[in-house]
Order: C-alpha cells, then sequence, then structure tokens
C-alpha cells in the first residue's frame, strides 16, 4: 500500500511495492492518458514528471513514487492550455496520437529547465521519445513555438 | 473468412449499405450525443442532422493518424453546405449491414469521396425541398449555404436544424442512377474541400483524453496473459501444467483452447506472473530450424531455378531482346523482414455474453475480424459487435484479426470479460513482417542505350491467401504492385515467385511498393548509369506517356537542384513511382541528398524534397502531414528496421533492438511539394514512403559510386559494398 500526490490529489493505492508506476496509473487509477509502449524506457510513451523530472514511468516502482510529486498529462495545466499543449493544436502535430503525451511531458521538462532550446537541444532531449507516425517535424516546430510564446 | 479486397465488390456492398438504400425517418435520439436532440434525421447511412444544428458524419475508416475522419466530414460539408464549425464525427460499431470495412491502402477518400459528394447532394436536395415546401415556393428559388436554406426573392430562411426539428421532410429513395445524375461543384467552387481545417481529432490528443482500445475498461474484467509459441507458425501445445500458477496471488484461471494457452489474473501483474509460471511443452513443428539464412539461401534457389510460377507482367518478346542487346545488367536486390511496430502494443478487450461477442479495440478490418470471430465461436456475423477506437498506430498490423480472436476466445471460456494486452515482446514475436523478398532484375539497351529488355524475377511470400486475396493464378496483387512500372520498355517480363518460409507475414504501410520500387528505381539508376546518361533524362524518356509522373520528376529535379556539385561523400539520388495501385497512383516523386561517412558506413539523410501528384487534395495540411511523415518511416524503413530469424522466429524484441528513426536522426530539411490538380483523388498515406530507399540508394552512389542491394542500408553492408568497389 502507498499513498501516491498525482497532479495534486492523494491516491492510495494498494498494489505490491515493485508494481510499476506505469500500470498503477492506467489500470488501476485508470488515468489513461500515459501510454504503455515497451516497458524498457525505450520509447517514451510512459513520460510523466516526478518532482518536475521527466521519468520513465515503466521504470519507477511505486515505493519509488510514493511521497513524491507526480504529474501526468492529464495534470500539466487545469484546463489543457500549457504553452506546449496550445503549440502542439496549432502546428497539428499528432497523427496517431498515441505517443504524444509522453512527447508533451518530456518537451515539458526541457522547456522547465531550459526556455529557449537549440535544435541540437531539442534532438538530444527528444531522442529517447519514439514516434512510429514520425510526426518529429512537428514537434520540433511546436517545441519552438511554445518557447517563443506564439 | 474474410471477402475479397475488392474495388467492386466495395462499390456492390456499400450501395446496398449506402445511399443506394436512402432512408427517410425519424428517429428519438438514436446515435446522437447532444441531451438537447429529441429527433434527428438520418438521409443515409453516412450522416446525421439533429435538431441542435449539428450535422454528424459517421466515419467506417479507421483513424490511425491520417486524419481520415477530418477529410471525410470535409467531402460532406462542402456539398452539404454545412458551416464547418456545425461538423461532428463518430466511429459506428461493425455490423454486416455496413459492408466492407476496411481502412488500408491509401484508399479512403479515393474510394468515398464521390460517394459522399454524390450522398451529401442528395440530403441538401431534401432539405432544400422541405423548405421550399414550407413556404409553398419552387425549390429552385432556394439555396443552401452555411448549414441554412434561404428563399432567394424574400431572404427568408430555415437552419437545417429548424427544418429538421419542426418542417417535415418527404422521404425519397434515390436510385444510383439518380444519384449519378446529381450535379457536384467544380473544384474552384469548393469553399471546404482543399482549405484549411484543423483536425477533429487532435484536441484530446494532447491532453490525454483520447481513447485507444487499450484504455477500455469493462465491469468485472480480468486480465489475460498468453503463453506464446516458442516459433512463430506450426507449433503445438502437447502438454500445460498450471500447478505453480495456481499459486501466484490474484490468479483465476487457466485457459487451453487448442493451441491457445493462457493465464487470467485479477490485475495485469498478476497475468504476467501466473503465465510465466505455466509449464506449457510445445511440439515446435516443422519451422524450428528457419533462420535468414535458410530463407536467404531459399529465395536465392528460388530466382534462380523457378520457371513456372505466372508471369505478373508480359510484353513483347524478353529473351529475344535481351538476345540483341548491345549491352545488359544484371542485379539482385533484397529486403529484409520489416516491423509494423506500432506504438501501442496489440491489445483487446473482448465480452461474450448472450451469444453476443463485444470486441472493445482500434480495428482497421472490422469486416475480417467479425467474419474470424464468426468462424471461431460458431456465431453469425450479426451477433460480432467491434466497437471501434482509436488506433495507436495502423500501418497494416490493425487488418490482423489476431488479437481479437485470442481475446474472444479467453472470454468465452473464462465466463467474463477479459483485457488482453500484449508486452512489446510479444508484439514482434507475433508480428506478421513486411515479406523479405528478393528480386532478380536483368536488362538490355539496345546500340543507342535505350532501354529495350527488363526482366525481373521477383520472390515474396504472400499475405494475401488470409485474405482470400489471391487471383485465379495464385498471384498476390498486394505483393507485387509496382513491379508493374509504368516505363515505356517494349520487352518485359515479372515473374511472381511465391515462396513461404514459416515466417507469418502481412501487409506494412506501403506494402509491395516499398520494395519493388526500390529494385525497380534502382536498376533503372543503374540503368542509365550503364548507357551514360542522366538519369532524370533517362527516366522522362520512357515516361512519355506518364506526364504526370514526369512532371513531378521534373518538379523535384527542379527543387533539389539536380546536377549541383556537392561535397564529398555527398549524393542526390532521385526515385519516381506509382504508388500505390497502377490502375490509381498517386504520381510522387523524392529526391534525397545523403552524406556516407567512408570510415563507419553510416548514411546520414541530409534533405529530402518530395513532389506529389494525388489529384484534389481535401485537407492540405493533414496531406503534407502524411506525405511528412510517409517520407520519414520510408527512411526510418530504409536505413534502420530489419527483423532476423532464428529458430523459426525473430530474434528482434523490442526497440533496444528494432531500430525506429529518432528525432536526432531526422533530416534538417523535408521539402514537399503538391501539384495544384483537379484529378479525382488518389491517396496519401502511403506513396511517399516507396520512394526513399531507392532515392536513398540512389544517393549513396552519387555519393560514393557503390551500389548497396540490401535494404536496409546498415552501416555493415555501406561499407562491404565500398570494398567491392575498389
Amino acid at each position: 500500500m502507498a499513498t501516491l500526490l498525482i497532479n495534486g490529489k492523494s491516491h492510495t493505492v494498494v498494489a505490491p511495492d515493485d508494481t510499476k508506476l506505469l500500470w498503477v496509473l492506467r489500470e488501476r487509477l485508470r488515468m489513461t492518458g500515459t501510454k504503455f509502449g515497451c516497458g524498457m524506457a525505450q520509447c517514451g510513451a510512459c513520460t510523466v514528471h516526478l518532482n518536475g523530472d521527466a521519468v520513465r514511468s515503466c521504470q519507477v516502482t511505486l515505493a519509488q513514487a510514493a511521497g513524491k510529486k507526480i504529474t501526468t498529462i492529464e495534470g500539466l495545466h487545469p484546463q489543457g492550455q500549457h504553452p506546449l499543449q496550445v503549440a502542439w493544436i496549432a502546428e497539428q502535430v499528432p497523427q496517431c496520437g498515441y505517443c504524444q503525451s509522453g512527447q508533451i511531458m518530456q518537451a515539458a521538462a526541457l522547456l522547465a529547465k531550459n526556455p529557449t532550446p537549440t535544435d541540437a537541444d531539442i534532438n538530444t532531449a527528444m531522442a529517447g521519445n519514439l514516434c512510429r507516425c514520425a510526426t518529429y517535424l512537428r514537434i520540433r516546430r511546436a517545441i519552438k513555438r511554445a518557447a517563443q510564446g506564439v | 473468412m474474410a471477402r475479397r479486397i475488392d474495388r467492386r465488390d466495395f462499390i456492390k456492398t456499400t450501395t446496398v449499405a449506402g445511399v443506394g438504400l436512402t432512408l427517410s425517418f425519424t428517429l428519438p435520439g438514436v446515435g446522437v450525443r447532444t441531451a438537447a436532440a429529441l429527433s434527428a434525421w438520418e438521409p443515409n447511412t453516412q450522416m446525421t442532422l439533429t435538431p441542435d444544428g449539428l450535422v454528424t458524419v459517421h466515419i467506417f475508416k479507421a483513424e490511425m493518424g491520417q486524419g481520415v475522419g477530418t477529410a471525410l466530414a470535409q467531402i460532406v460539408a462542402e456539398e452539404l453546405e454545412v458551416d464547418w464549425k456545425d461538423i461532428r464525427i463518430d466511429y459506428p460499431t461493425s455490423d454486416p449491414k455496413h459492408g466492407l470495412m476496411i481502412t488500408g491502402g491509401s484508399w479512403s477518400v479515393n474510394w468515398t469521396f464521390d460517394k459522399l459528394s454524390r450522398a451529401a447532394v442528395a440530403a441538401r436536395t431534401m432539405l432544400i425541398a422541405a423548405a421550399a415546401q414550407q413556404w409553398k415556393v419552387p425549390a429552385s428559388e432556394c439555396v443552401a449555404e452555411r448549414s441554412t436554406v434561404r428563399h432567394a426573392p424574400t431572404g427568408r430562411f430555415l437552419t437545417y436544424g429548424q427544418i429538421v426539428d419542426k418542417v417535415p421532410i418527404a422521404a425519397r429513395t434515390w436510385s444510383e442512377d439518380d444519384l449519378k445524375k446529381l450535379t457536384l461543384k467544380k473544384p474552384e467552387e469548393y469553399r471546404v474541400v482543399g482549405h484549411w481545417a484543423a483536425r477533429l481529432d487532435i484536441p484530446e490528443k494532447v491532453n490525454g483524453k483520447a481513447k485507444f482500445g487499450i484504455d477500455t475498461f469493462l465491469p468485472g474484467m480480468v486480465y489475460a496473459k498468453v503463453a506464446y509459441p516458442p516459433t512463430r507458425e506450426g507449433a503445438k501445445v502437447k502438454a500445460v501444467d498450471d500447478k505453480a500458477a495456481k499459486g501466484v496471488k490474484g490468479y483465476v484461471k487457466t485457459v487451453v483452447a487448442g493451441d491457445l494457452v493462457a493465464a487470467l489474473g485479477t490485475t495485469y501483474e498478476a497475468a504476467t506472473q501466473a503465465r510465466d509460471a505455466l509449464k506449457v511443452t510445445w511440439d515446435n513443428g516443422p519451422n524450428a530450424a528457419v533462420s535468414t539464412e535458410s530463407i536467404t539461401r531459399d529465395y536465392e534457389q528460388k530466382a534462380k531455378e523457378d520457371m513456372t510460377s505466372p508471369a505478373w507482367v508480359e510484353k513483347g518478346d524478353v529473351k529475344g531482346a535481351l538476345g540483341q542487346a548491345s549491352k545488359t545488367h544484371e542485379a539482385t536486390y533484397v529486403t529484409d523482414y520489416v516491423a509494423h511496430a506500432p506504438l501501442e502494443p496489440m491489445n483487446c478487450v473482448a465480452k461474450f455474453e448472450g451469444g453476443v461477442a463485444d470486441i472493445y479495440t482500434g480495428c482497421q478490418f472490422q469486416t475480417m475480424a467479425m467474419g474470424a470471430i464468426s468462424k471461431q465461436l460458431g456465431i453469425k456475423e450479426d451477433k460480432v459487435r467491434v466497437h471501434q477506437h482509436y488506433l495507436g498506430g495502423g500501418f497494416g498490423r490493425r487488418l490482423e484479426p489476431d488479437a481479437i480472436v485470442e481475446a474472444v476466445v479467453i472470454a468465452r471460456e473464462a465466463g467474463k470479460p477479459v483485457k488482453l494486452i500484449r508486452s512489446r515482446e510479444e508484439d514482434f514475436k507475433r508480428d506478421y513482417f513486411r515479406s523479405f523478398t528478393l528480386q532478380r532484375l536483368r536488362g538490355g539497351l539496345d546500340a543507342e542505350g535505350k532501354l529495350t529488355a527488363w526482366d525481373n524475377t521477383l520472390v515474396a511470400a504472400y499475405p494475401g491467401e488470409r485474405y482470400a486475396g489471391l487471383d485465379d493464378k495464385g498471384r498476390d496483387q498486394f505483393a507485387l504492385n509496382g513491379a508493374d512500372h509504368v516505363y515505356d520498355i517494349p520487352n518485359q517480363f515479372v515473374r511472381a515467385v511465391r515462396k513461404e518460409t514459416g515466417i507469418s507475414v502481412g501487409y506494412v504501410r506501403a506494402v509491395a511498393p516499398n520494395y519493388t520500387f526500390f529494385a525497380v528505381e534502382t536498376f533503372i539508376d543503374e540503368l542509365a548509369q550503364l548507357a551514360k546518361v542522366d538519369a532524370v533524362q533517362f527516366r522522362l524518356a520512357m515516361l512519355k506517356d506518364a506526364p504526370r509522373l514526369a512532371a513531378v520528376l521534373r518538379m523535384v529535379a527542379d527543387r533539389a537542384e539536380w546536377g549541383k556539385p556537392l561535397p564529398p561523400n555527398t549524393g542526390l539520388g532521385i526515385a519516381c513511382v506509382t504508388a500505390q495501385e497502377k490502375k490509381d497512383p498517386t504520381w510522387t516523386a523524392s529526391a534525397i541528398q545523403a552524406r556516407v561517412d567512408p570510415q563507419s558506413g553510416k548514411v546520414t539523410v541530409e534533405k529530402v524534397v518530395c513532389a506529389v501528384d494525388c489529384g484534389i487534395i481535401v485537407n492540405p495540411d493533414g496531406a503534407r502531414s502524411q506525405v511528412e511523415g510517409s517520407l520519414l518511416f520510408g527512411i526510418s524503413n530504409a536505413l534502420k528496421e530489419r527483423i532476423t530469424i532464428q529458430n523459426g522466429q525473430p530474434v528482434q524484441s523490442n526497440f533496444h533492438d528494432y531500430h525506429l528513426l529518432r528525432m536526432n536522426e531526422v533530416p534538417d530539411v523535408v521539402e514537399v511539394h503538391f501539384v495544384k490538380s483537379k484529378e479525382y483523388p488518389t491517396g496519401l498515406g502511403e506513396p511517399g514512403t516507396t520512394t526513399v530507399a531507392p532515392a536513398l540508394s540512389n544517393a549513396i552512389f552519387a555519393a560514393t559510386g557503390a551500389r548497396v542491394r540490401s535494404v536496409p542500408f546498415l552501416p555493415d553492408r555501406v561499407l562491404a559494398a565500398l570494398k567491392a568497389k575498389t
């Protein structure tokens, strides 16, 4: 059993300590915006923030997450109007959309630390997030758009 | 099992289910999401109008990122004269009455543009007639615009919502002839088609609210994990021992149904642990020794020895022409297995209660799923309901009903709803790969350097068997398309050699043209080299009967500055294609600039310039997005993706050893140019992909003088080609 602080709300979870945060979020709390893609930190679809850092929730155990501040796509912005979400719509980024929660969470962590990333910064920060539809060109543009505050 | 994917059948079935049998009645709120709506008007199966003024377009195609819902809604909005803000879309649950339900082949707009346009004009005509009747004026004095009908002489108007709410709409049955006689708008009159429209599915894809199949929960459901066999095809269960599984906390049940073995648990983790604790004894079957080496050997032998397989193309006298040629050339091209790898692993939630199978998943081919379940469970197809969800990538993988069938059989055995989620490792293990292929080409030039002989032996495995898609000669057109290129060569022979391997194959995005055009367009380049003619000019000389292809080829040559000197180890390659099918092609050409590191053999794509003529473009930004994605998908295929086989199963298991293109490998410049056109629209999801491998192999040659004839162009293959050159 553990208490998780997710998007500012406290949740009590009854599950073994080594249960992965991803599966707790998705299958127990039914917060399905965070996605399962690979289970081995190779695709980034499950990216959430743990105390502000982008982490792969498929690698974080319930015990490790307990007591920390967890932010998921559902809590990135109260009205879903984070500058990146606005930019993602303006640039019409998603295709199938499955990886996009992870992409946005990863990009949000990047912008929080580096408000004006270069192409190289973006490439480095986003290289762990796969998009099989290959919307990469638009992801790049949307991150820059959000950074410029347009 | 499944019906043939045939254009004629498609039109026939959808005519029965669609606008040919036009219904006109009032439904009490059926299928309507708006609480305010008390009645709705369904002029046909494609659309519903409600008193709140909304028009819901029913999208029978799967939304897998191609923006199909928005595009089809634009077609309806155009001819029905609906204000775009009044448009909504939904994705109906499968029903045999809807006819063939399939999404693939870049067919969606091509197959529905005319039909949807006419259905919308018919509905508009009925709305105008209703208003005219109400006002007792001639219909000819009334016009429809922005979701209203207006009486031009007096300025009186009724909104569509008001008409649906209060005005009797006369029932009218439209025969096919009636529909054919309707006048459609001319492209220059379009106000919605060809204009910018934000994709309707995007807002919920940036806030986590979009529901994919994997996001489904049913009351009382349990989780299922399958114990998959040790070989891809042909293994049999000998014994199952579930003693240890029963000890797992949260264990529910073991299911053994034929060769399907699964453990059920109250959670995903419990099901996984219970499945891992199962001791299954397998007979590994006849394919246990199959490997990439054995397949390569078999394919080479087949290409050399097969003299009886049917022709796919036969024209003139190739033997004679080769004999008389002043120069001949031969080359063999190999493409490896490629995985679909949609980012949402295959999954399904299924329930079987009261003789009805309810399926919750993202599905590209509901008709096949209904047929497979009907056969498996012994129920009628109308007792199967596939509840459509967003697809976390399709790419052809979600045509296959395998996960759906597993889930529903387990649900029947369990007597409760089940959620089946494959791990990424299982997703790779059970994929239906793009076939391994080997293409042996021979060409002959006459004394003037004109290409007079073309001989191709194409060896591939055919997914068509499972789709009931083989023709009377046993050929699978979807494994061969593209080998029938449009170059004007007097003597041609293409032999279609089928070779199954024990490794299941399927249709992967861009399908056959992704390997056929690699061989065709690289070989053409090699022949141009042999003829000492510029590769663009060499092609143009053979495209007199394909002016639209010649035009896109010229366009990319121009935009990519063909012929301009480039730095060392850097080259520009070009390719043009008639994908996906020769009869309704999207005329596409690409020029790719690539740099080759002679030490490591690593290829870097610096720039892609693509030109596309797909006729009328319905949603310009969506079209651009599709071409951008399809080009990068092609780069991923051409540079990185390779499944190898050992012991009858794939070696690669996850994204650490099956590599996809990542952000840091995306070229700085990707230019997409569309030809302005009033021609009937064709498809856009795949053609771009098919230009990449050949343009890139030609770029590698231009950069280094070395030919790499195996896809993907892995560094060791590039190094081997560089070595072979010197």
